[in-house]
């Protein structure tokens, strides 16, 4: 584990190492590109406490759009007609940007949390609910003749065998949309908020406070890093079988 | 299509267990089997074999009514015909280890509830009968392909079926492997503490079908129509070199080449 880890490692200490030589021999002034160690001084409880409120934003959008996602697309597969007439809304969603929304959704919820909230779920619904439709799709005709030689529902099929064989499709899905999500509440934090990491980013810009931006830029990658390995953890544990399959 | 309960069950132990009258069945437009005529006696062991892509597993599916006939009749010997289907594919869910993959009919079976004691202990029983008792607890990945296939004939007679619809069932594996299992699935059938006695097994391998059945069912290409019904009739166990079996060999041959 150590091993794997150590050559990235050394080639980041490495980069940051010249990043701070060439800052010091230079002279370029701290607004233009601040020095590694200027960097982690903003490091602070301001910087934390925006990191928690962006990334706990960020999870609940995150959370609620995944089990949404998930709920309409059994919904979907199993009643087609469903999919037929709301597919084409939930890839109009997807199309328009979220930047174009995120004020209209400040004006409706105020600048508290329920914006960015709203802002990530409205990022993260369409990928899981692509994935899932597909992945509910993707089990074999021969699977389901042996479910019908068997005797199955339609619901024992659902449970024993569709869900299951979906499970890596909606994975892939978590892991793509986990990363959305942080995107979503800093949107949803640039165009009105009073906290969190995209409010500190737009704060610090404006006031020229790179060494603060930086930091706020590095917190903001660890949360969407963070999110991202905390689903691959889960997703090793509940997939076991993956990659070891009959076919 | 007419199910008809031609008895009740346990009142007769010979008797047609599949009547097929006239049957068509189509995809579209395709006709894939036309003025199919084939009756299978309860007790038999019946080989179809055909060219690749001639209809003999869609006959087998529409037997097992996964597939709907355009026209003609087929009829079970009774209408409660537990009927047990295994595939070329082991089609084993690959999250459940061996025990539980054998134990989804009774799942299904039993709707909400779970699989008790009597269900495992038939299970591990069926397992020992396959020679999988110690790869109870693997998962379908940990298998090899013979294992795997092992696996779905447990699960097949896990349903306590009356008829066995093979499609292939050995057609991926090495031959080996396969002959021992052909091996193995005739004494399965031999034995008469299963209640399982009429196998039907879609087969291209010549040498398996007169090896193995008493009756080889020799279709033509698409559509899929009845040619002969070869009857094999030399002792068990059968050797290829035995000399019936060989003399069926021949006539089968001769039969695909077309010359009657």
């Amino acid at each position: 584990m150590m091993l794997r880890f150590r050559t990235p490692i050394l080639f980041a200490l490495a980069t940051l190492a010249a990043w701070q030589g060439l800052v010091m021999a230079s002279g370029i002034p701290e607004y233009l590109l601040p020095a590694p160690t200027a960097i982690l001084a903003e490091v602070d409880r301001t910087l934390a406490v925006s990191l928690g409120v962006t990334f706990l934003e960020a999870t609940i959008g995150f959370a609620l759009a995944s089990a949404l996602a998930f709920v309409v697309a059994v919904l979907f597969v199993r009643f087609h007609t469903l999919e037929e007439g709301l597919f084409p809304i939930a890839i109009a969603i997807k199309t328009t940007p979220i930047v174009a929304i995120a004020p209209l959704l400040v004006i409706w919820l105020g600048t508290g949390w329920w914006s960015k909230i709203v802002a990530a779920i409205l990022i993260c619904f369409f990928p899981v609910l692509v994935n899932t439709v597909k992945g509910l799709k993707a089990a074999d005709a021969e699977y389901r003749e042996l479910f019908q030689t068997l005797g199955a529902s339609g619901a024992q099929e659902f449970r024993k065998l569709r869900i299951p064989y979906c499970l890596p499709y909606l994975f892939s899905a978590l892991k793509i949309s986990s990363s959305l999500a942080i995107v979503g509440a800093i949107v949803g934090e640039f165009v009105g908020a009073t906290q969190g990491l995209g409010y500190l980013i737009m704060v610090s810009s404006a006031h020229l406070e790179t060494a603060t931006l930086f930091a706020a830029i590095g917190a903001a990658a660890l949360a969407g890093i963070t999110l991202f390995y905390i689903i691959g953890a889960i997703e090793h544990r509940v997939i076991f079988w993956h990659g070891g399959e009959t076919e | 299509m007419s199910v008809v309960a031609l008895a009740a069950r346990g009142e007769m132990q010979s008797g047609p267990l599949v009547v097929i009258e006239d049957l068509e069945i189509r995809f579209d437009k395709v006709v894939a089997i036309e003025k199919m005529n084939l009756t299978v006696q309860r007790g038999e062991f019946v080989s179809l074999l055909g060219p690749s892509g001639c209809g003999k597993s869609t006959l087998l599916k529409a037997i097992a009514g996964l597939i709907r006939p355009a026209g003609g009749r087929l009829a079970r010997g009774d209408a409660n015909l537990r009927i047990g289907f295994m595939f070329q594919k082991p089609l084993l869910l690959p999250w459940r280890t061996t025990l539980d993959n054998i134990l989804l009919p009774v799942e299904i079976k039993l709707g909400g509830s779970v699989a008790d004691r009597t269900d495992h202990a038939k299970a591990r029983h069926i397992l020992d009968m396959v020679g999988l008792s110690n790869f109870v607890d693997a998962y379908p990945h940990q298998l090899s392909g013979g294992m795997q296939q092992r696996t779905a004939l447990a699960r097949a007679l896990m349903s306590d079926p009356d008829i066995l619809l093979l499609d292939e069932p050995f057609g991926a594996l090495d031959e080996l492997t396969r002959e021992t299992l052909n091996e193995e699935l005739i004494g399965i059938w031999q034995n008469s503490a299963t209640r399982l006695h009429t196998i039907m097994m879609v087969t291209h391998s010549i040498v398996e079908a007169v090896t193995m059945s008493d009756r080889v069912i020799v279709l033509t290409d698409r559509p899929a129509r009845f040619v002969e019904d070869v009857r094999v009739r030399s002792p068990r166990p059968r050797s290829p070199e035995d000399a019936e079996t060989l003399s069926a060999m021949k006539l089968i041959r001769r039969i695909l080449r077309g010359g009657r």
